[in-house]
């Protein structure tokens, strides 16, 4: 994992979010910390809150 | 503000599963009504009065705030007045005769998703990866010894996904058919290939008779499978629901049931019309095939875009459990919404040409899954199926067209094409 990029993941749905690859069809660039998506982000995939999010271990 | 009603002679089409045996019908209407009546409500005889929310974020608004939009108060399908007084009565008095997921509220909901939430997340899904590719050759393979002609629907779409998950399930190979069987007189109740024979859809006692008979033959058949798995459990999700507990309880006689008999009919019929529909496409479009040939990698997005365009989950309602202000009219504690998924999934506002077929489109945040805590469970086991039947099917298929048209089963719920007749040619190994 390069420059220490984490995973996390949407325990509602499974929805990954990587920070490398950012969601940029979604206007997230790649390599956005998940810390730096605003509180109010959603899961693109379910609509769950951003704390329904936990950090994929490697 | 006068809530904007909307002609019950325009909607009409709506409640007659006829209608969506045409599908450019169906969505023709919904279009009409995204377009006249994007905040409505039909009151249409027979009927509670009910909202029809068909634009995409409105179906995302909705089904994302489960603590107003209830899924147990009240009919998940839309449903008269005497159907739903009748599953009362056929129930012991819910308004359901199945108690699946899709029809519990929190915490109940979450407390029974729990039970297989883990397994169904992608990194243990990506773990079936073998397994699914060893069926998907499999059918590949009957899909060559066929040719050159078959009805793709019936004969390799309805089986493929339905081994797979009678399979993970620990269903025995023959008992599938039975469960395929209950599942089309179930979903597609209406449809006249389908249904149940001798019943007459156009009678609604007669839809919730068929509904308890399904019910109890499934229940007759999982209830001795619980009494196996309890005594003998093993590596599958029958042992897993047959041995889960609830708050420290086994599960609830119909909830357990109704768990297996979710993952017994929507677990293979979702999937079952969505790879028929894909190659629906494929078989009208011969440049369809030459694009994923010669970039593979579409293979993912041919599979997203073909579940978006089958929605076969095509509605559900749900009622809510206090007032909520939605585009500066009242939705009032307890009114009915109708959701309807294939029309928010052909929502103009929500993708750029909805109507094209196109396996490059990204983003593809479709609704055909749902959305909120309800989204299907399922989903990841589905586009891996899938994956794998075309990432298979793809390279071999030399060319293909239709032999006639297809023809989509008629139901208003859960539905897809009932026949895909198709002439193809395989290339030689």
């Amino acid at each position: 994992m390069s420059e220490g990029y984490k995973k996390w993941q949407c325990m509602s749905c499974g929805e990954i979010y990587d920070e490398e690859l950012g969601l940029p069809d979604e206007g997230v660039p790649a390599g956005t910390r998940f810390e730096d998506l605003p509180e109010d982000w959603i899961c693109p995939a379910c609509g769950s809150n951003k704390s329904d999010f936990i950090l994929l271990e490697d | 503000m006068t809530v904007p009603v909307i002609p019950t002679e325009m909607i009409a089409p709506l409640y007659n599963p006829q209608t969506f045996g045409d599908r450019s019908k169906a969505r023709k209407l919904f279009k009409k009504i995204q377009q006249e009546y994007p905040v409505g409500i039909a009151e249409v005889p027979g009927y509670d009065p009910h909202w029809i929310i068909t634009k995409f974020e409105d179906v995302r608004e909705i089904t994302r705030r489960d603590d107003i939009f209830l899924n147990a108060q009240r009919s998940k399908t839309l449903a008269s007045k005497i159907a739903e007084q009748m599953m009362r009565e056929y129930s012991g008095g819910k308004p359901h005769i199945f108690q699946t997921l899709v029809h519990m509220d929190e915490p109940m909901h979450k407390d029974y998703r729990d039970v297989l939430a883990d397994d169904f997340m992608p990194q243990e899904i990506a773990k079936l990866s073998g397994l699914v590719e060893d069926t998907a050759k499999k059918w590949v393979d009957k899909l060559e010894q066929l040719g050159p002609e078959c009805d793709f629907a019936k004969e390799v779409a309805f089986q493929y996904p339905l081994q797979v998950v009678c399979n993970l399930i620990g269903l025995p190979e023959e008992d599938h058919q039975k469960m395929l069987r209950l599942t089309q007189w179930m979903f597609t109740y209406a449809d006249p290939d389908l249904k149940r024979p001798g019943a007459d859809p156009s009678d609604p006692e007669e839809i919730i008779r068929t509904w308890d008979i399904t019910y109890n033959e499934w229940k007759e058949y999982f209830l001795e499978l619980v009494e196996n798995r309890r005594a003998c459990p093993r590596e599958d999700i029958a042992s897993k629901i047959a041995n889960s507990k609830i708050n420290g309880c086994p599960m609830e006689e119909r909830a357990m049931v109704s768990y297996l008999i979710i993952a017994a009919s929507a677990g293979h019929d979702t999937t079952a019309a969505t790879t028929a529909h894909s190659m629906w496409q494929l078989a009208s479009d011969p440049a369809l095939l030459k694009q994923l040939q010669d970039d593979p990698a579409l293979i993912k997005g041919f599979v997203e875009e073909s579940i978006r365009w089958a929605s076969p989950v095509q509605q559900f309602t749900r009622s809510a459990a206090e007032d909520y202000e939605f585009h500066g009219e009242t939705i009032k504690k307890g009114d009915m919404v109708y959701l309807s998924f294939l029309a928010a999934n052909f929502d103009d506002d929500a993708f750029d040409d909805p109507d094209t077929f196109n396996p490059a489109r990204r983003p593809n945040r479709h609704a055909g899954f749902g959305y909120g805590t309800h989204i299907c469970l399922g989903q990841h086991l589905a586009r891996l199926e899938m994956t794998k039947f075309w990432e298979e099917a793809i390279p071999r298929l030399e060319s293909v067209e239709l032999t006639d048209a297809p023809k989509m089963a008629e139901s208003e719920f859960v539905a897809g094409p009932k026949s895909v007749p198709i002439r193809y040619k395989m290339k030689q190994q």
